[in-house]
């Protein structure tokens, strides 16, 4: 760490999650396969949650909680709690979308096992 | 002075505020325990909702609650959420009347509770994250009102929607994120000074959640495949949980204000082409959604009360419309409609088309009063409300397309009963503009002479039937482009952000 000049590695990190970002919309845009778009997806979650953990850290690394063995630090060291309690329940629901996501591809592979959107899109049409 | 000053701290007011949104989730466990006790529930929410919405018109409860401290949840209860709000709660109300007699699928009216709750959140929210958590909920339930019945193409639309839902939301996340960046606050108050980066990403989300422009195409095919009820919840409801954050923005940050009104007229003429092209009932009646979202973004200021006269009378129209034998545009002249089927569907479309003394006659002078003042932005002064005029010409057009005298011969006596669902609506487009939502509206109108009002409605009617008249037949469906596959959709939110981002970057 000593090496990287903290803000140069701040800046750094939010580039490769951007780039993680944009790496699962490619997939999700570009892949014709149904369960890799929604894998694409993911990734999309992944960099988005990293990002928020990235902006909780710029105060600091320590964990925000006071359990009262050590006396109330002087430092202001402290990550951010708000940015991390907020994307906790983006990863919730994030995993439950998830999971109903590929329940309903379940569904759909008995209708064409080889998922392609493209084939299963002509479901909608009249 | 800070905005955190304004905030009224009343504990009683926003106990009620808080047990309000909470109610139809505890409804809905209720309910799973004791299925006999859904459908009383779900008539206590939407009373309780329409309480709400009066007591946020008239002011009766603080406007504004701050829970859990500065960086907490922010609940605006204001003139802006009460309109939506009643929206919500009287297509909800229509929705349990028209299933009340009918064996429904057994999880129907739990999801029903669900969706409410959601609706509800996601309306008086006013802060980024809450309003990510309440368009997820709405989201995850209209999915899986979708999915019911768990055949095929039901189950790729319900998909189709979770999944565009889901990943505009990733990019609503990622500019919440960097708002908080750049302000150190959630709040919407701070979007006025965050970067074009971060409220493009926003609003990207928000257009598909509002079934605008190119963001909206998800909704020909999914109101040509989920069944009535459904339609009308997602017309009249889901629609109000991506409105209500759209009208907040664009009352906050007044650089966004051209930017939305260009968007709107855009989504405007889409869907009016799609429309009059339709060949199908529900198909055109999603199109024409697209084109009247527009239209309320037009002038955010008076969107309250078009979105409230749009989605009562296309919810009507959607329950009407499945107790038709046709569902082809083809056939339609040549169907005989008793008045228990014609009588709503008439009225419904003309208050969309703008005929007094309905409720969408109203919403469009107000459109067109608050278009009337100095001009702002780059059009001329007399441009904007001519474009507008014309858009309502065009919408007459559309739904020209339905009209149809109804009678009643020996052909329609063995047609469906009447839609009781539809009839509460209609009634509520007559008899709301004696309500307090309404009643100003009506004396400004008058004030400002009305004769002048109902002469140009006249005329807008008169034009739109003619110009369906003079709108080419035939096969018009085929030569227009079909932009609404799965990848045509990611392609086209990703076609719209990039848009957005260039548009607003400063």
């Amino acid at each position: 760490m000593a090496i990287i000049d903290a803000i140069d590695g701040f800046r750094l990190m939010e580039a490769l999650m951007l780039l993680t970002v944009f790496t699962g919309l490619v997939g999700l845009l570009f892949r014709r396969n149904l369960f890799l778009k929604v894998m694409g997806m993911d990734v999309m979650g992944t960099g988005v949650i990293s990002f928020f953990v990235l902006v909780a850290a710029r105060s600091g690394f320590r964990t925000p909680i006071l359990d009262g063995t050590v006396a109330f630090p002087g430092g202001n060291d402290w990550a951010d709690p708000i940015p991390q309690a907020v994307i906790l329940t983006a990863v919730v629901i994030g995993l439950s979308i998830q999971a109903l996501l590929l329940v309903a591809i379940t569904r759909l592979a008995s209708v064409d096992p080889s998922l392609d959107g493209g084939q299963l899109d002509q479901l909608g049409r009249d | 002075m800070s905005p955190l000053s304004l905030v009224s701290w009343n504990p009683s007011g926003s106990l009620l505020t808080v047990a309000w949104l909470l109610l139809p989730f505890l409804a809905a466990f209720l309910a799973a325990l004791v299925p006999r006790l859904a459908r009383p529930l779900i008539l206590l929410v939407v009373a309780t909702t329409l309480a709400m919405a009066l007591a946020a018109w008239q002011g009766w409860l603080p406007a504004d609650l701050l829970l859990l401290g500065p960086l907490g949840v922010r609940l605006q209860l204001d003139p802006l959420a009460s309109p939506l709000l009643l929206l919500t709660g009287l297509v909800h109300g229509a929705v349990l009347l028209e299933g009340w007699g009918r064996e429904l699928e057994k999880p129907f009216l739990l999801l029903l509770l669900l969706l409410q709750g959601g609706i509800h959140s996601a309306i008086v929210a006013s802060d980024l994250i809450s309003i990510y958590v309440a368009q997820e909920v709405v989201g995850i339930s209209t999915f899986l009102l979708l999915v019911q019945g768990n055949r095929a193409p039901q189950l790729w639309i319900g998909l189709r929607y979770l999944l565009i839902g889901n990943s505009v939301m990733l990019l609503y996340l990622l500019g919440a994120a960097l708002v908080y960046r750049e302000q150190g606050s959630f709040a919407l108050a701070g979007l006025e000074r965050s970067s074009g980066m971060a409220l493009a990403l926003l609003l990207l989300a928000l257009f598909t959640k509002a079934e605008v422009f190119i963001s909206g195409l998800w909704l020909p095919r999914t109101n040509a495949v989920a069944p009535a009820a459904v339609s009308a919840l997602i017309s009249g409801g889901v629609v109000c949980a991506g409105l209500a954050p759209l009208l907040r923005i664009a009352a906050t940050v007044e650089s966004a204000g051209s930017l939305l009104r260009w968007i709107g007229l855009a989504s405007a003429l889409l869907g009016l082409i799609f429309a009059l092209a339709e060949r199908r009932v529900a198909r055109l009646l999603a199109w024409s959604t697209i084109s009247q979202m527009g239209m309320v973004l037009v002038v955010p200021a008076v969107g309250g009360l078009y979105a409230l006269a749009h989605g009562l009378a296309k919810a009507a129209l959607f329950l009407v419309c499945e107790r038709l034998p046709a569902v082809s545009l083809d056939g339609w002249r040549s169907q005989a409609f008793p008045w228990r089927h014609g009588a709503p569907l008439l009225l419904a479309s003309l208050s969309i088309a703008g005929a007094p003394p309905l409720l969408g006659f109203l919403a469009k002078e107000q459109l067109g009063l608050a278009l009337s003042g100095p001009p702002a932005g780059l059009l001329p002064g007399a441009a904007l409300p001519a474009a507008v005029l014309l858009l309502s010409v065009g919408t007459a057009a559309v739904y020209a397309r339905l009209w149809r005298l109804p009678g009643n011969d020996a052909a329609t006596a063995q047609a469906q009963p009447g839609s009781p669902g539809a009839l509460l609506l209609v009634a509520a487009l007559l008899l709301l503009n004696l309500s307090p939502w309404a009643l100003e509206g009506w004396r400004t109108l008058v004030a400002q002479g009305s004769s002048e009002a109902l002469l140009k409605s006249a005329g807008l009617l008169l034009a739109g039937l003619g110009l369906q008249r003079l709108w080419p037949k035939g096969p018009d469906g085929a030569r227009l482009p079909d932009l609404e596959g799965l990848d045509d959709l990611l392609g086209g939110a990703v076609l719209v952000g990039a848009a957005l981002v260039l548009l607003l970057g400063r």
